[in-house]
């Protein structure tokens, strides 16, 4: 109860105005195809360095839950879903539209993502400060193995494990740049002053997530799908909802176990729980045509995921998906270090953040609904001026945090890379999460054999550890099964929100 | 858009990989591990992370190599040749923008990026270029200078 005290900052004008900017705009930068909630959090976390932390963090998470539902806009007006998460909302959020009912689809959706949001809120208030207590007994040899289960999860989540692979080693090599975390001395800097506290992370964000879509957009700039449909009406009907209440229980747990898993994301829950609403429906044959449990399953579950992927960042400091990994740039960058020991040194942090999920859920409701007769026109912005925005946003945000130029060349190197990946098959976020994760790998694992004397058996002992490594293990080796059982290679769907 | 045979690319990203981690390897074998105490030393992770990618890439290439020739569902689409050539001069305006940035100052460098932005694009009509890019910068200059108390140089 003690802890309640840490609410009130969050009812500030202030703070709820940064809330409800980040939450607009996240539902704008989602609702646009091809610029993703990931994008929106890569490109404004330097926007949140002068705030207060709350304030700060606060304004990402609304960013990351109105992208995240802002993807349903496009997936059901164009057929193009937004971001990744919102694919399986155009299987029954389109024919509704092309009906003459987008208004009670977008309704649908809004109305699903809240009930989705605001269940993995609780979800998330009860269920991390729980785990962050077991994990404060964790030493080096259980950070390691940790470490190395959020990595192998990524990867193995990839479309290409061999390449997700890869490009998880690329990370951490990457990482190893600039000074030794246990002696200080200095590594690959090649001569660079610059490099010496090795790529500074927010830049190589920005570059990976925001620069290589300008890319992807002059690449494919005169090709998108411009005829977007009418919309009327806003609210779904009564049937409707009483159709939708097993799909809208069954999104928000199923979203709310994924968001949990490490490395899984919204886009993943959003066809497991389409699948699952209709393998328990009594009337199957109706999804697929415009039929309002489909998107309320979707949904549901794409925004129950946002809140749950909380929960690991906040308690073992493992991100959940790849803009919650995105999100600890945005604690690091207030120098906090997401992991259980920020409940007892940054409660108020904790507890506002909690908080703040609930408010940007609320916020996203009310900006999705009062925004639903206008959203063919926010479709409408012309791409390429849009592009060339987003470019000086990516520089201004670069530069602002450290007044550094290299930034600069770091950050346009990172969209390069981050362009050349998507096109061949490689993983960005199992990159952007070696880039975070491999650091506190390394120091866990050189701090445990120095303590150890190399003995290497430590790391094989003790029963977190081993569950850590044995889940790490499975986690590679389950996809590789199941693939080669297949016969084929099939890709799972991409990881960015 | 045209398709790129994808055992040609995966098997000349797996050449580049190796000879990455041959020069990592140099580079590795030039830090000095002092008073790191045995194994736990500062190369200790880059050379697992060389050994593994440089093994990886090898698989990638014995993969590449022993595919099925013919049409392939996710073969990787690379733009047309006009496009990449637009895409490189944008990569090169960046590169001068990232050293204008500092030297001319925001409002200068961004103007003309702005303007050379949208032309790379296909805009050709003279009052989107000369109006957008003033409005645009103008507005996020403000912005960041006066709300958000960002310096911009």
């Amino acid at each position: 109860m003690d802890n309640l005290v840490y609410l009130l900052p969050l009812f500030d004008l202030e703070v709820l105005w940064v809330i409800a900017l980040g939450t607009f705009g996240g539902l704008i930068i989602g609702a646009l195809p091809g610029l993703t909630a990931t994008m929106g959090v890569a490109l404004l976390i330097p926007l949140t360095f002068g705030m207060a932390p709350v304030m700060g963090l606060n304004m990402l998470i609304g960013i990351y839950i109105g992208g995240i539902y802002g993807g349903c806009v496009s997936a059901i007006l164009l057929r193009t879903p937004g971001t990744p998460s919102s694919a399986a909302t155009v299987l029954d959020g389109y024919p509704m539209a092309a009906r003459g009912e987008a208004g009670r689809a977008l309704g649908m959706a809004t109305v699903a993502s809240t009930i989705g949001g605001l269940f993995a809120a609780v979800v998330l208030a009860t269920l991390a400060p729980q785990l962050a207590g077991v994990a404060l007994k964790f030493g080096s040899a259980e950070y390691f193995a940790l470490a190395l289960f959020g990595l192998t999860i990524i990867a193995s989540l990839s479309g290409d494990i061999l390449k997700g692979v890869i490009s998880g080693l690329l990370g951490i090599l990457i990482a190893c740049v600039g000074s030794d975390p246990i002696t200080g001395g200095l590594r690959y800097t090649f001569g660079v002053s610059g490099f010496a506290s090795g790529f500074a992370f927010t830049p190589a964000l920005i570059g990976l997530f925001a620069l290589s879509e300008v890319f992807t957009q002059m690449e494919r700039f005169g090709q998108e799908n411009k005829v977007t449909l009418k919309v009327a009406g806003r609210w779904p009907t009564r049937s409707d909802l009483r159709e939708s209440r097993g799909a809208l229980v069954r999104g928000s747990i199923i979203g709310t176990i994924i968001g949990i898993i490490p490395g899984t994301g919204s886009g993943t829950a959003s066809w497991i729980a389409y699948n699952e609403a209709r393998r328990s429906s009594k009337t199957p044959e109706k999804f697929g045509t415009g039929y309002a449990p489909g998107i309320a399953a979707t949904e549901s579950a794409n925004n129950a995921v946002c809140a749950a992927a909380l929960i690991p960042l906040l308690a073992l400091g493992i991100p959940g998906d790849v803009v919650t990994a995105v999100l600890m740039g945005g604690l690091m960058i207030q120098g906090l270090a997401p992991g259980p020991m920020l409940y007892i040194t940054n409660p108020d942090v904790v507890v506002g953040i909690f908080g703040g999920t609930f408010i940007a859920t609320l916020f996203m409701f009310v900006f999705g609904m009062a925004l639903i007769p206008v959203f063919s026109r926010i479709l409408m912005i012309p791409r390429h001026i849009l592009a060339v925005t987003i470019v000086v946003f990516c520089f201004i945000g670069s530069f602002a945090i450290n007044l550094n130029q290299v930034d600069l060349y770091t950050m346009v190197g990172f969209g390069l890379l981050g362009w050349g990946m998507q096109k061949f098959g490689f993983s960005q976020a199992a990159l952007c999460i070696a880039l975070i994760l491999g650091p506190m790998m390394e120091a866990n694992l050189r701090r445990g054999l120095l303590q150890t004397h190399n003995d290497l058996m430590a790391f094989l002992s003790g029963p977190i550890t081993l569950l850590f490594l044995g889940l790490a293990f499975l986690s590679m080796l389950l996809p590789l099964i199941a693939r080669s059982r297949a016969g084929r290679g099939t890709s799972t769907p991409s990881q960015n929100g | 858009m045209r398709a790129v045979d994808p055992r040609r690319s995966d098997a000349f990203i797996g050449l580049g990989l190796l000879a990455l981690c041959g020069f990592m390897a140099w580079q590795t074998s030039l830090i000095r591990s002092v008073g790191s105490g045995g194994a736990a030393g500062p190369t200790l992770v880059p050379w697992i992370m060389i050994a593994g990618t440089a093994l990886l890439s090898l698989l990638m290439i014995v993969r590449a190599l022993r595919r099925p020739a013919g049409p392939e569902e996710n073969a990787p689409m690379m733009p047309s040749w006009g496009t990449l050539g637009r895409m490189t001069l944008f990569f090169l305006m960046l590169i001068g923008y990232a050293v204008a940035f500092s030297t001319l100052g925001y409002l200068g460098s961004t103007l003309i990026v702005f303007v050379a932005g949208l032309w790379l694009f296909g805009e050709r009509r003279l009052l989107v270029l000369a109006l957008v890019p003033l409005v645009v910068t103008g507005a996020v200059y403000l912005g960041f200078t006066r709300l958000l108390n960002v310096w911009l140089p």
